[in-house]
């Protein structure tokens, strides 16, 4: 059966959109769900102040939202979007624009009810924090959401750039690969920085003192889980914007598809494991505060060495693109 | 919707090379210069025991910055680097704001100001661990855990400047991409404020500031 290039983009246009929102439906409502959950406990520890707490619930849970509503906008606009230039290309690009927003969209959904569940819950412990928990939520799960920032980017890039006529055969997987490399690598990076913006909360909750150090070195570790987002962003945009000369062999695209995977995979793991060591650095500073600047250099060199792995699959996807 | 991914350059021929300079973004670099000069003019301006508004808001943010500085390097290296750090932090804090006012741009939604940033602090970084360890055990560092690990050690170290520098200018570049699709999508109408609030204000903030805490720490990594 042979195809027109406007059905291809069509048909490629409506899976984009499909993977978009239904990828990008799972992560928010995770998130969402453990909000409401800790908020249940919290007003069953503390019924009197369960007005406080509703209130804070619903404001988490909207910021929590915010990923899958990126998502909700990539897929609108793959739907409804009329495009001048119809070229087979454009089929790849969106294609990828869908896979990096579903996949970009899940780990900063879940990431971010973490915050929000953990503040509702320190409101009940710690009534009087309550705005100051309020807020520093608030600046987290803003923070959680740079990895799903950076998917959306770089799908309206995807989305909107002419990339004019570059050659067909190995550009395709490099959209594809560009959408896989950014989308996938956002997942770890959001679930970890959530991880570190909810023991933050806690941590003021315990000590509401300590709001300064524990919201520094939040916003620090969050920044260094968020390295590996990053790096998919930096192998996205190579795969993006570098001119690949012509060629008929299967190899090279399958080599620009492997630099995203590769990129993609490899940030899942370094994203989460810093969020991690972010998390116990943020949770012990809260109760050792004299101390943080210990507790930061240990939090710092972890993550420099859970770091490196990432590292290793940005180093073979920069091979695969310039080298292979 | 042309403007996405455009930028306005100036190309001067040299020698048979092109020098690309790219305008905008160094008229927006000065104004952001222009406008720390005269705050910092205006907060210093007849000094008073008693501080008028603008004199007391100059030392809130230095003292603020001082402390930071102080907490992360110690007494003796934070005279030395923390007017470095409040210079960097106001000159970022504005430059994030910057894209607020309409026809103004943020320049550090150019790759080139966030890079040139990252590898500054990068070299400060380096040139104060240098100093304050020696060179041989600067170098030693380097072929820890196992000498053959120098490599993997060194391309760790200029990542770092990848990491620093593309997370500024991605959020940055992010935000007024976002902002640009939304008004072209809703005709400019009702949503945009909200996105400057954001974009502009609040997520420029934190990014002013993480920016600055990173290069804190770097150099409090290299030093120690």
């Amino acid at each position: 059966m042979e195809l027109e290039v406007e059905t291809v983009i069509k048909i490629a246009a409506y899976t984009g959109s499909g993977i978009a929102m239904g990828l990008g439906a799972v992560g928010a409502a995770i998130g969402e769900g453990y909000t409401a959950a800790r908020a249940n406990l919290a007003v069953s520890r503390n019924p009197k102040i369960s007005g406080d707490i509703f209130k804070n619930m619903l404001v988490g849970q909207a910021v929590a939202e915010s990923a899958s509503i990126f998502a909700l906008v990539i897929a609108i606009l793959l739907l409804f979007m009329d495009f001048a230039s119809p070229s087979l290309l454009k089929a790849a690009a969106f294609l990828g624009a869908g896979l990096c927003m579903g996949f970009g969209a899940i780990g900063s959904g879940v990431g971010s009810g973490y915050p929000g569940g953990e503040s509702c819950f320190g409101i009940s412990q710690q009534p009087q924090a309550g705005s100051q928990l309020t807020t520093n939520m608030l600046i987290g799960s803003a923070v959680c959401q740079t990895p799903a920032i950076f998917s959306m980017v770089v799908a309206l890039m995807l989305i909107f750039i002419d990339f004019g006529n570059a050659p067909l055969t190995p550009t395709w997987a490099a959209f594809v690969g560009a959408g896989l490399s950014m989308g996938l690598a956002a997942i770890g990076s959001g679930y970890g920085g959530g991880l570190a913006a909810g023991a933050s909360c806690e941590g003021i909750a315990r000590t509401p003192q300590a709001v300064t150090s524990v919201t520094t070195i939040m916003l620090v570790g969050q920044a260094v889980s968020q390295t590996p987002s990053i790096f998919g962003l930096l192998v996205s945009f190579i795969l993006m914007f570098k001119t690949f000369p012509e060629s008929s062999m299967l190899a090279t695209p399958m080599a620009l598809l492997g630099a995203g995977l590769c990129m993609g995979f490899g940030g899942i793991g370094p994203g989460i494991g810093n969020g991690m060591a972010a998390e116990g650095a943020v949770r012990w500073v809260a109760r050792n505060v004299e101390h943080s600047n210990e507790l930061m250099r240990i939090m710092l060199v972890g993550q420099a060495v859970s770091q490196s792995t990432a590292i290793y699959a940005m180093v073979v996807s920069l091979v695969l693109i310039f080298v292979v | 919707m042309g403007e996405l991914g455009r930028l306005h350059q100036l190309i001067i021929p040299v020698f048979g090379h092109n020098i690309t300079i790219n305008l905008e973004v160094m008229v927006m670099t000065w104004i952001v210069f222009a406008l720390l000069i005269v705050l910092g003019l205006f907060a210093s301006h007849k000094r008073n025991i008693l501080p008028r508004p603008i004199q007391a808001l100059g030392e809130l943010i230095v003292s603020l910055l001082y402390d930071l500085t102080e907490d992360a390097l110690g007494e003796e290296l934070a005279q030395k680097y923390a007017p470095l750090i409040c210079a960097l932090f106001m000159f970022l804090l504005l430059s994030n704001w910057l894209g607020i006012i309409p026809h103004l741009e943020e320049p550090t939604k150019d790759l080139n100001t966030t890079l040139g940033l990252g590898v500054m602090g990068f070299l400060i970084a380096h040139y104060a661990g240098i100093k304050s360890k020696g060179f041989k055990a600067y170098i030693k560092e380097y072929f820890q855990p196992i000498f053959f690990m120098m490599p993997l050690n060194l391309i760790g170290e200029l990542a770092k400047i990848v990491s620093i520098s593309f997370r500024l200018f991605g959020n940055i570049m992010g935000g007024s991409i976002i902002i640009l699709v939304v008004s072209y999508l809703t005709y400019n109408l009702a949503l945009p404020p909200f996105l400057y609030g954001f974009f502009g204000l609040f997520v420029g903030t934190i990014q002013a500031f993480v920016f600055t805490m990173l290069t804190v720490v770097y150099i409090s990594v290299q030093v120690k």
